[in-house]
């Protein structure tokens, strides 16, 4: 690695670390602006998601399926196609888990369910993303806006299956069956409450960052998203490439959703999508699609959410204030000129220094 | 099962007028070269714009310019972050796209106590409805094209001053300029940044109108969540018509029948509710596909003459 090299990854921690500060820092001016009791409105939005153990337990619950969702996202970011399909296909997935351990009923062993369940949420995925996918490969179509319609069209389908196929008439709101207990996953670490679902992350991350940095489909991936001309002129086929990265992703925006389905929930009751595959997206951004920091993207944002959700249920602020605070940490990670001054300061200064001390040397 | 045919074409227009504007705002953003998601979130903001300026103005006009107002700032917004911040496009449209989503809600929350609509707390404003003198006595095309929402027909005349201005202007020769080789348009001295700005403001402008008939004449009151795809919509109704205003506005009010369609088997129906939901989407969806394959057989037929 070469001087300017090393000068430009610094440059991109310290401008993704500027960026949260200023994102955060915009957070707490809005909560001082808007709230009674500023004070304590911002001791509780920074120190609340630490309060207690059930509420570090409640962060890292949250953190599961916004690490999963970023792994989806990487596969999509990875390859430049801003496939917005995990968001429906998070909700679906729960949905057809729901549906299918229901057809199949009480009677199976775990062993047996949670295999078959995995398998479901993993084909939903990726015959869901195959949608998108196909039509930018065949046609040419945009991937963003046919990832977005579909989400439309998924978010009514899964509400269909919900009143019409697993509806439990017996509740007075609208809500499936009960799904059976022998995929119900159990709480982990004690006074924590920590989902069994952080094993799954676990292991995605880590098969994630093995297929990214240790195969030759991760490369020719990374390959395709830095520079499609120059993967084309080495001979890959950046077109199936890119189509394959999406399909993977699908299927582990499947699995997040079955995941949360099975930790969190004992009856299916979404109607409208989650907003996870937007997190996702954010947590990619974060991470600079390298799956390995997904789960520290994923923690900050689950932690300024619960802090949201703490400030909400003890002063009078809206959760939704959150999203606004969320684009703003896209927009000041993504723009390239951010910081692009001080950035070509150093590297100049480092070029400079080097210039002089090889005229030390040869005089 | 009858269907009041008169009644169904007239909604289908009026249902067409958001997306019409819609789609212009996306198409001028699209000439200069720019892909403009952001065009959803901008029509949102206006339409909470649009609400509050007219409650707190306490005219329906001022209302209008609200809309209008907070359509041009939000272009400005988006414009900055990607032409001077050199942010990636889509990442800037969709992180502004969920801005607007969570933010127009807190806005909403702040100003009156609600957070789903503000239909209690606003007292709400129609635009006026235009009856044409002559023409609204004719049988049945009096009852369509008379008696719409006045924005309707600025949709309509906004069709063709786009198309003018596209065509026989020297700002709208620029922005195509822009659009085809931006590499070749600065050569000759023409700013791209400029240009994409401008195209930004005229895109403002647009979604500002849209957001004003969704708030202040689709219904009149804002609410969560209220255009719901709709700027999507319209950004693939000109994405199909490769830019051309006239061709848009036609596609728009394809979309605009698909959706008055689904209202209207709503209200006459019991076919589950859930997939007359999804027909604009479905219908988009499949008039992305037959484009696209159009668009290819024609090139391969190019391809096919020219190696002859």
């Amino acid at each position: 690695m070469n001087k300017t090299q090393k000068i430009e990854s610094m440059m991109e921690v310290v401008r993704i670390l500027a960026g949260l500060v200023i994102a955060y820092a915009i957070a707490l001016a809005i909560l001082f602006a808007i709230s009674e009791d500023p004070i304590y409105i911002v001791q509780q939005f920074i120190l609340g998601p630490f309060s207690s153990p059930r509420r570090i337990g409640t962060v890292i619950n949250l953190a599961i399926p916004f690490t999963i969702c970023g792994l989806s996202m990487c596969f999509m970011y990875a390859v430049n196609k801003f496939n917005l399909v995990g968001e429906g296909i998070f909700m679906l997935s729960a949905c057809m888990v729901t549906w299918v351990s229901l057809l199949l009923g009480p009677g199976l062993p775990s062993v047996v369910m949670l295999p078959i369940m995995f398998i479901v949420a993993i084909l939903t995925g990726i015959v869901v993303s195959f949608i998108p996918a196909i039509m930018d490969r065949k046609f040419n179509a945009n991937v963003v806006v046919v990832s977005l319609m579909l989400n439309s069209v998924i978010q009514s389908l899964a509400t269909w299956i919900l009143r019409y196929q697993v509806r439990d008439s017996s509740i007075s709101y609208l809500g499936s069956r009960e799904i059976p207990e022998s995929i119900q996953l159990p709480k982990i670490l004690g006074s924590f409450r920590v989902q069994s679902g952080l094993i799954v992350a676990i292991i995605c991350v880590i098969v994630v960052a093995i297929l990214f940095y240790k195969t030759a489909f991760g490369w020719k991936m990374r390959l395709v998203g830095a520079n499609p001309r120059f993967a084309t002129a080495v001979g890959l086929s950046s077109i199936s490439i890119s189509f394959i990265a999406q399909l993977a992703g699908g299927a582990f925006a499947g699995i997040a959703g079955a995941t949360e389905m099975m930790c969190n929930y004992t009856r299916f009751q979404w109607t409208v999508t989650t907003q996870h595959g937007f997190d996702g997206l954010l947590v990619a951004v974060l991470a600079k699609k390298n799956p390995v920091l997904v789960p520290i993207g994923a923690l900050f944002l689950a932690y300024i959410r619960i802090g949201a959700d703490v400030v909400n249920t003890s002063g009078d602020i809206p959760t939704e204030f959150v999203t606004v605070i969320q684009g703003i940490i896209i927009l000041l990670v993504a723009a390239e000129s951010f910081l692009s001054g001080t950035k070509n300061k150093l590297i100049f200064k480092a070029a400079e220094k080097e210039e002089k001390e090889k005229e030390a040397k040869a005089a | 099962m009858t269907i009041d045919w008169i009644a169904f074409i007239a909604e289908g227009i009026r249902m067409a007028t958001p997306l019409v504007f819609a789609a212009l705002a996306a198409l001028i953003c699209n000439r200069a070269g720019m892909f403009n998601m952001g065009v959803e979130g901008m029509i949102l903001c206006s339409a909470l714009g649009a609400v509050i300026f007219a409650h707190y103005g306490g005219s329906v006009w001022i209302g209008l310019l609200g809309g209008i107002i907070i359509g041009l700032a939000t272009g400005m917004f988006i414009a900055f972050a990607s032409l001077t911040g050199k942010a990636d496009l889509y990442l800037t449209c969709i992180a502004f796209n969920l801005m607007a989503t969570g933010g127009t809600v807190f806005v909403m929350y702040l100003l009156t106590g609600e957070k789903s609509t503000t239909s209690g707390a606003f007292r709400s404003y129609q635009i006026p409805v235009v009856d044409i003198p002559i023409i609204k006595d004719i049988p049945v095309l009096g009852r369509i094209i008379s008696g719409q929402s006045l924005i309707t027909y600025i949709a309509a005349a906004a069709v063709f001053f786009m198309w003018f201005f596209l065509k026989r202007t020297r700002i709208g020769l620029r922005i195509r300029a822009v659009g085809e080789n931006p590499k070749a348009a600065e050569s000759v001295g023409i700013s791209v940044n400029k240009i994409g700005y401008i195209s930004f403001a005229i895109c403002g402008v647009l979604a500002g109108l849209s957001g004003a008939f969704m708030s202040m004449s689709w219904v009149t009151f804002f609410m969560k969540n209220m255009v719901n795809g709709r700027g999507y919509i319209g950004l693939s109704a000109q994405n199909m018509a490769k830019g051309e205003p006239v061709g848009s506005a036609l596609a728009s009010l394809l979309f605009g029948f698909t959706d008055a369609l689904a209202t209207t088997l709503q209200n006459q129906t019991n076919f589950p509710v859930e997939f007359l939901e999804m027909l604009p989407y479905l219908a988009t969806i499949f008039a992305i596909i037959i484009t696209s394959i159009i668009a290819i057989n024609k090139r391969r037929r190019i391809e096919q003459g020219a190696a002859k």
